[in-house]
């Protein structure tokens, strides 16, 4: 079976939130069909508005965002290609359970009643909270809500995962539980996913390829590819050399080298 | 082990102590304080032994409940339009900019207007029929309804907005498993107020256009200088409304929070 190079294809994409000041300018990116690819950039550079832009919640100002082939749509009830998007913050409904969580969302994708059953018992299994399944998201761990948020993404069976750092605010034992899990779910499943984060070895540890942004407007730095086999260990010390090379390498882009001309003084 | 069993309900005991203690000091210091104004007054104000044979008296008369029920039926007529449109206005103007800037200047002036002026115009422009007194209810109370509703909606969450648009929620379940859910405690508490106007507005306005009801009763009472029963057939009314607003609002409550606890 032949997978797409450029299953998501973004061109000269252009986003303002208020029209006047960009938050990404003329970015180009292509992820094939099936991988991993990691956007790495410093807080606040633009990697949230990028992957809203690629979720249709912000409209960009210029520039092409492709899916399959097809333009993303830009909304409520618009029938594009789905997309699972995992937000930092979990985002579950709180008067709702686990599993009304993920069947709303089911729902709105157009599934049948009996395979949302299915679909929420398989992917509750998958990320090890069936026993979950009628709680309240309050009477939940961070760790577990964050579960269920992935749950719900993968659930809809998207074409393209969204991934807003998803564990930073988890304590980090939890976290690396959580990456390791991930790593293992996206091989099992094949799904393109695409994962916004600001740490370097999270980045280098989960993705195929990654995107390192300038610090801001986003627009698309260098592309790293990840030559390290999988299963990976966080502490390979092969991850760690490819990490000091690209702390180096994004020293002085991400402003912690000389001053750039235009730069504030203060 | 004995030690952590015995603790927590000699504290939950007395706390229930304090709470019954404080509520009874409450009440007997409103007796007293109201036996001293009947001293006081001469006479004028009826001593609490007076007021109890007229409760007694007004209780065992068929009559006070036809009242009741005809005052009821008015607060739930007003009570019920009020709650609908508020509610419908006020989710439009939270999620709305351009409603908002319409009915906005309408909210205000109405949330400013005394109700008594509603219940005039309403009798000047429409009668005394029973038609004009429930108008000008649901007039006066809508605002206050809208003003509490668009408080809860535009404090919502605008990250499950967020979410709901990037999965692309319907429409009607945006409104109702999104918006809905997160302002029913401000739902809750427009529905709680809008009852409690109600049924005060619904007494004023029987008290000074209509024939029938408790605030016409009322009234009638205190044309006759008998304010033992005016206070008594208050008092019944207050009991049953307590009771009402009680089997309403509790099961309601339970339903639309139960998710908090």
């Amino acid at each position: 079976m032949s997978r797409t190079a450029e299953y998501i294809r973004i061109v000269g994409l252009n986003v303002s939130y208020d029209g006047i000041t960009p938050a990404v300018s003329n970015l180009d990116m292509q992820v094939a069909e099936g991988d991993f690819v990691a956007v790495l950039g410093p807080s606040g550079c633009g990697k949230s508005t990028l992957l809203h832009a690629i979720s249709g919640v912000v409209l960009p100002q210029s520039g092409i965002i492709e899916i399959a082939g097809q333009p993303v749509g830009t909304g409520r009830g618009d029938q594009s290609v789905p997309i699972g998007y995992v937000f930092q913050e979990h985002r579950l409904l709180p008067w709702r359970t686990v599993a009304q969580n993920i069947a709303i969302v089911l729902r709105a994708a157009g599934i049948s009643d009996e395979e949302i059953d299915l679909r929420i018992d398989r992917y509750l299994e998958m990320l090890h909270i069936s026993e979950y399944r009628d709680t309240w998201p309050l009477r939940l761990s961070g760790g577990q809500r964050q579960r269920v948020s992935i749950a719900r993404a993968l659930a809809i069976q998207p074409a393209v995962v969204l991934m807003d750092e998803p564990f930073s605010t988890l304590d980090e034992v939890t976290a690396r539980v959580m990456r390791q899990q991930l790593a293992e779910l996206w091989q099992e499943s094949g799904q393109t996913l695409v994962f916004v984060t600001h740490s370097i070895r999270e980045a280098l540890f989960l993705a195929n390829r990654i995107f390192i942004l300038t610090r801001g407007p986003a627009s698309v730095f260098d592309v790293v590819d990840v030559p390290v086999a999988r299963p990976r260990r966080y502490e390979d010390p092969q991850l760690t050399e490819l990490e000091a090379q690209i702390v180096e390498h994004v020293m002085d882009e991400w402003g912690y080298g000389q001053p750039r001309a235009g730069d504030d003084d203060a | 082990m004995i030690a952590e069993s015995v603790t927590p309900p000699r504290q939950i005991t007395g706390e229930r102590r304090q709470r019954i203690q404080a509520f009874a000091v409450a009440w007997l210091l409103a007796l007293g304080v109201w036996q001293i104004t009947t001293f006081i007054s001469g006479g004028w104000v009826p001593s609490l032994w007076r007021i109890f044979e007229a409760l007694g008296e007004d209780a065992t008369t068929a009559n006070i409940y036809a009242e009741m029920w005809i005052t009821l039926r008015r607060i739930f007529i007003s009570f019920g339009a009020a709650t609908a449109i508020g509610i419908g206005l006020g989710v439009a103007m939270g999620l709305s900019r351009r409603v908002t800037a319409f009915f906005r200047p309408i909210v205000v002036m109405g949330l400013a207007v005394p109700d008594i002026v509603y219940i005039i115009v309403a009798i000047l422009v429409l009668g005394t029929d029973e038609s004009s007194g429930l108008i000008a209810m649901v007039l006066a109370l809508v605002p206050f309804v809208v003003n509490i509703v668009i408080g809860g909606v535009k404090s919502r969450d605008p990250g499950l907005d967020e979410m709901s648009s990037v999965y692309r929620l319907q429409r009607h379940r945006y409104l109702v498993d999104v918006v809905g859910w997160q302002v029913s405690p401000a739902l809750l508490a427009a529905t709680r107020t809008c009852f409690a106007f109600s049924w005060k507005l619904v007494v004023l306005v029987e008290a000074l256009s209509q024939p029938r009801g408790i605030g016409a009763q009322v009234y009638y009472s205190f044309r006759l200088l008998r304010p033992d029963h005016m206070i008594a057939q208050a008092l019944l009314f207050i009991v049953v409304l307590r009771i009402v607003e009680a089997i309403m609002f509790g099961p309601l409550e339970r339903k639309l929070l139960g998710w908090m606890q």
